[in-house]
């Protein structure tokens, strides 16, 4: 045993130098999950262009981010070394959770990427267009199943907020919740369901083979010609981003400094070519345009947990 | 190309010298860390993936095969010698795996486990090189009420799990199910007897509950029976090596095992604890041994190792073909394919032939790799039931700890103004209940099966419910659900009336109320 | 709580106690799912169903248990030492509690050392030190080898 841990050792010894740490990244969620991913290529980033000389990821799971948001929030207070990532997912998860600590008590840093989610029906289905996707949920919205993720996450608010886009009740959405956009591919594909919501990705090698037809995407632009919600009429943009955020109780100088980091990195070489290779979309925005963008979503966001009825 | 042109151009890069190093490494680094108590595959992968991207693809691609099929097999070594598995799946092998250890045939045990995974994986990875897009068919099929049947058989077989008591077993199980509530509901995303506690709305991790009642309990119970005379543990009794008669009753075990499991793995919603479930509780009916279940019987370890492997297998079909991933390690590997260049979709197998085969030939090396690495190891961790109690059990508690720290490191309780890892908290208090369970006679697995079923079934029926509008017949609308019903009800009613027609020793225990 | 050793099958006191728990249980789910809040829409299996459901079936069982205990058909339990076992949970209790400050290695040379006492091996301070180098060794691999978040103190941070 002694010998195959050595063998660990040896091998872990090659993967990383040991320096002393210049920035801890939190991610809140689970090793291999999306935030984990994005803290990590972040890390990579960072390291490879020689912006900081040694990141740290800790991983801190839970309850949509906000366990570790919460923990962030309360530790790190004035640590100007401290960076967490989040996202889109975690504004609905601290008005669904009702979790004591908001993004109001962190500094949000900027928006780094983002995914357009993507409403698609199985090639065989009758429904061809938005507009037949519409006109149905209106004649009746207890016939149309939606699969997505989890209660109350992106896909659910998307659906919540293109119901009430074209006046039908949000509480009457037929949501049917799947544990990840996967297990929703595969109702889709079955033809369990009447559509499917979920990330592009999710979808997109699907869409690609035929197997699926992409009727709407939620974001601002098309994506491989499929046209956006507000192109086919339904007045509705949304996108899952993810952000990057520092401590609590910063000073201006460091929230500078932090920023001109970040947007070193998001430049750089080497984050486009780890976009390139995850598939990620670059939605890089910082300062004032990324504030005003949060506070209009966790508006938008609020009243429809609201509307659905997630939300008291 | 035809499939055996392709899979031999696969094998011609995975058989470089230099390609057959990256595997064994990554065999021995998946088996080194995955053998580690409380420490299951996902993290196992999820660990080391970050070391693989160091190699070009072909070399990254097949170290990482290594990896996984370790990480995969190291899970059982524990299970078996100790008790203590490190993940859901290899439950059902420490059944009967560690009651053969206990008797001095640790040896045959993790020699039909390690062959069996052997088997099962050459079997199902090469089913999945010429059935997957057909059979992916099929698994997406599948609908919730199909599922929901599925599962209301899953609960019929674990009985077979349930000792000699039927009142204890039922117990044990609705103790798993009433766990299985707490936290967010996926439907509605209320929280369900979360007490207000944010570390309880993610529900209760069934690996965390599963090393707890195992690892901590074990330690406990051994602890205070300290000196009991019972508990001497033979390192080695007899031959370290399967005997003529071990491989009898193995091979047909393995097989059945490979048939249930690798079905059952490609399903988007199958699982594979759910496929040793069903493995154990075939293996029980079948048994010409039926008074060795629940004393040592190999098949009970044969079987459920080779469902446990042939879902790990079937796991990638759904993976590759559709880009789903079915398990925690599964969405783990998605994320490593594609850093590998590997888009896994309904287009994988024409846009990146040469990867996939290759893929699919490292599968198969590493699989082998396994076997030659782990037959000459069981003498060695056989001799791990030879180190100091002390040491042994302390090491034990240290990897639990650490395995639960590291996929949960949240500091957020808070005592006396200590901080502490309220995951921790909950190990160390189902470690408990499990010491409680056993000295009263309770059995342990069905409180994890009861865990990972209750909320697979609920989801399930109630997606089928809402799909249908609240119209019950939907629950019997397919043909497949049907049968599935039929088959849990034969399960149930046949022992029943063999019983009644008095030729029912075989099957009186496991109906039996009471002793 | 030798009772149950008895071969007259008296009834069994701790068993009882199961019983009495399960029932607890049982009540608490009862209470906890009726004052849950529900969505605006609902559906014919709501959120409610299966705790329902559960909890129904361990009142049963609760029953059964009683009926069980008062029949002293419980399995016999050979007499046990709490001693060890106590050091154990107590062992593991420190680890968790000091992990966040003193970091992986020296909280988990308390787990080590309570565990080998338990065991009865002993001087603490050397079993301490055993475990703590041990744990030492074990948080490098895992903590800065394989980059895995482990808990660092005074001691991890003496690496830079």
């Amino acid at each position: 045993m002694n010998k195959l841990l050595l063998a660990a050792l040896v091998s872990g010894a090659m993967a990383v130098p040991a320096f002393a740490a210049d920035y801890t990244i939190m991610a809140p969620a689970a090793p291999g999950g999306g935030w984990d991913q994005t803290a990590r290529s972040i890390q990579e980033a960072l390291t490879a262009e020689g912006i900081s000389g040694n990141v740290q990821v800790t991983n801190v799971p839970g309850a949509g981010g906000t366990i570790g948001l919460a923990q962030f929030a309360t530790q790190e207070s004035g640590n100007a070394n401290a960076l967490i990532v989040g996202g889109y997912v975690m504004v609905g998860a601290i008005l669904t959770n009702a979790s004591p600590v908001t993004l109001d008590n962190i500094t949000p840093i900027a928006r780094l990427i983002g995914e357009s989610d993507v409403i698609v029906v199985p090639a065989n289905s009758e429904l061809q267009s938005m507009d037949d996707l519409v006109a149905k949920l209106k004649a009746d919205p207890g016939s149309v199943s939606w699969a997505g993720g989890s209660a109350g996450g992106v896909d659910h608010i998307i659906a919540g907020l293109v119901a009430k886009a074209v006046g039908v009740d949000p509480t009457k959405v037929n949501y049917i919740a799947y544990s990840g956009g996967g297990e929703a591919l595969a109702a889709v594909l079955g033809g369990q369901v009447t559509v499917g919501i979920s990330g592009y990705g999710e979808f997109e090698s699907q869409i690609a083979a035929g197997e699926l037809r992409a009727l709407a995407m939620s974001g601002e632009n098309q994506m491989d010609g499929i046209p956006t919600l507000s192109e086919t009429g339904v007045d509705v943009t949304v996108e899952n981003w993810r952000m990057i955020a520092a401590a609590p109780d910063i000073t201006d100088e460091q929230k500078a400094a932090i920023t001109a980091d970040i947007k070193k990195m998001a430049e750089s070489a080497t984050w486009k070519s780890i976009l390139e290779t995850k598939g990620w979309v670059d939605m890089y925005l910082d300062g004032d345009a990324f504030d005003t963008q949060l506070a209009a979503d966790i508006e938008s966001t609020t009243t429809v947990l609201k509307d659905i009825g997630l939300v008291q | 190309m035809d499939t055996f042109g392709l899979l031999a151009a696969g094998f011609a890069a995975a058989l470089q010298w230099q390609n057959l190093i990256y595997a064994f490494i990554g065999v021995t680094l998946g088996t080194a860390v995955g053998v580690l108590p409380g420490i299951g595959p996902a993290l196992t992968v999820a660990l080391l993936l970050p070391v693989t991207y160091r190699l070009d693809p072909a070399g990254s691609l097949i170290m990482f095969a290594g990896i996984y099929y370790g990480g995969m097999y190291g899970g059982s070594t524990t299970s078996i010698l100790l008790n203590t598995p490190g993940e859901s799946a290899s439950i059902v092998t420490a059944l009967e795996g560690n009651k053969m250890a206990r008797k001095g045939r640790g040896g045959p045990a993790l020699a039909t486990a390690a062959i069996g995974s052997f088997v099962a994986g050459l079997i199902a990875t090469l089913a999945m090189a010429f059935v997957a897009p057909w059979l992916v068919r099929i698994a997406i099929s599948f609908g919730p009420a199909d599922y929901f049947a599925l599962m209301v058989l899953a609960f019929v077989t674990v009985s077979a799990a349930f000792g000699d008591s039927a009142l204890r077993g039922v117990t044990a199980l609705f103790i798993g199910l009433g766990l299985g509530v707490i936290g967010i509901d996926l439907q509605t995303g209320q929280a369900r007897l979360a007490f207000g506690i944010p570390d309880l709305l993610d529900g209760i991790e069934v690996t965390t509950l599963a090393v707890a009642l195992f690892a901590i309990g074990e330690t406990l119970v051994v602890a205070a029976a300290r000196g009991g005379l019972d508990d001497d543990i033979v390192a080695v009794k007899g031959s370290i090596w399967m005997t003529m008669e071990d491989w009898k009753r193995s091979w047909p075990a393995w097989l059945r095992g490979t048939l249930i499991g690798f079905p059952i793995g490609a399903m988007p919603a199958g699982g594979a604890e759910i496929g040793t479930f069903f493995s154990y509780a075939a293996e029980r009916r079948l048994t010409k041994h039926p008074e060795e279940f629940g004393h040592g019987a190999i098949e009970g370890v044969a079987g459920p190792e080779a469902a446990n492997n042939a879902s790990a297998a079937g796991t990638l079909m759904p993976l590759l073909t559709l880009g789903l991933p079915t398990t925690a390690t599964a969405a783990i590997m998605l994320a490593g394919f594609q850093q590998f260049g590997l888009q896994p979709g309904p287009l994988l197998f024409t846009n990146n032939a040469q990867l996939v085969w290759a893929l699919i030939a490292s599968l198969l090396v590493a699989n082998f790799m396994l076997l030659v690495l782990n037959l000459p190891l069981i003498g060695v961790w056989v001799r791990l039931l030879t180190v100091p109690k002390p040491w042994l059990y302390a090491g034990i508690l240290l990897f639990a700890t650490l395995g639960t720290l590291g996929a949960n490191g949240a500091m957020s309780g808070n005592l006396f103004g200590l901080r502490f890892s309220f995951e921790l908290m909950m190990l160390l208090g189902f470690g408990i209940l499990g010491y409680v369970l056993r000295r009263f006679g309770y059995p342990i697995a069905p409180v994890v099966i009861g865990l990972i079923l209750g909320p697979l079934s609920e989801q399930q029926l109630r997606r089928a419910l809402a799909i249908s509008q609240g119209d019950p017949m939907v629950l019997v609308h397919s043909p497949l659900a049907i049968s599935l019903y039929v088959i849990a009800a034969a399960a149930v009613l046949v022992p029943l009336w063999f019983r009644l027609r008095g030729k029912g020793q075989v099957f009186s225990q496991l109906a039996a109320d009471e002793d | 709580m030798t009772t149950g050793s008895n071969p007259q099958r008296r009834p069994d006191g701790a068993a009882f106690v199961i019983a009495l728990i399960l029932a607890g249980i049982a009540v608490v789910i009862f209470w906890q799912t009726s004052i849950m809040r529900l969505p605006a829409h609902q559906a014919r299996v709501g959120p409610q169903v299966f705790p329902y459901a559960i909890a129904g079936g361990l009142l049963l069982l609760a029953i059964g248990t009683a009926v069980s205990a008062w029949r002293g058909s419980f399995p016999a339990r050979p007499r046990e030492n709490y001693g060890p076992a106590l050091w154990i949970v107590g062992g593991l209790l420190g680890q968790i509690l000091l992990v966040s400050s003193l970091g992986f290695s020296l909280a988990s040379g308390v787990l080590v050392a309570c565990t080998a006492k338990a065991f009865g091996r002993g001087p603490m301070w050397f079993t301490f030190l055993c475990g703590a180098v041990f744990a030492f060794i074990v948080w490098f691999i895992f903590a800065r080898g394989l980059q895995l978040s482990l808990p660092a103190g005074p001691l991890e941070r003496l690496i830079p």
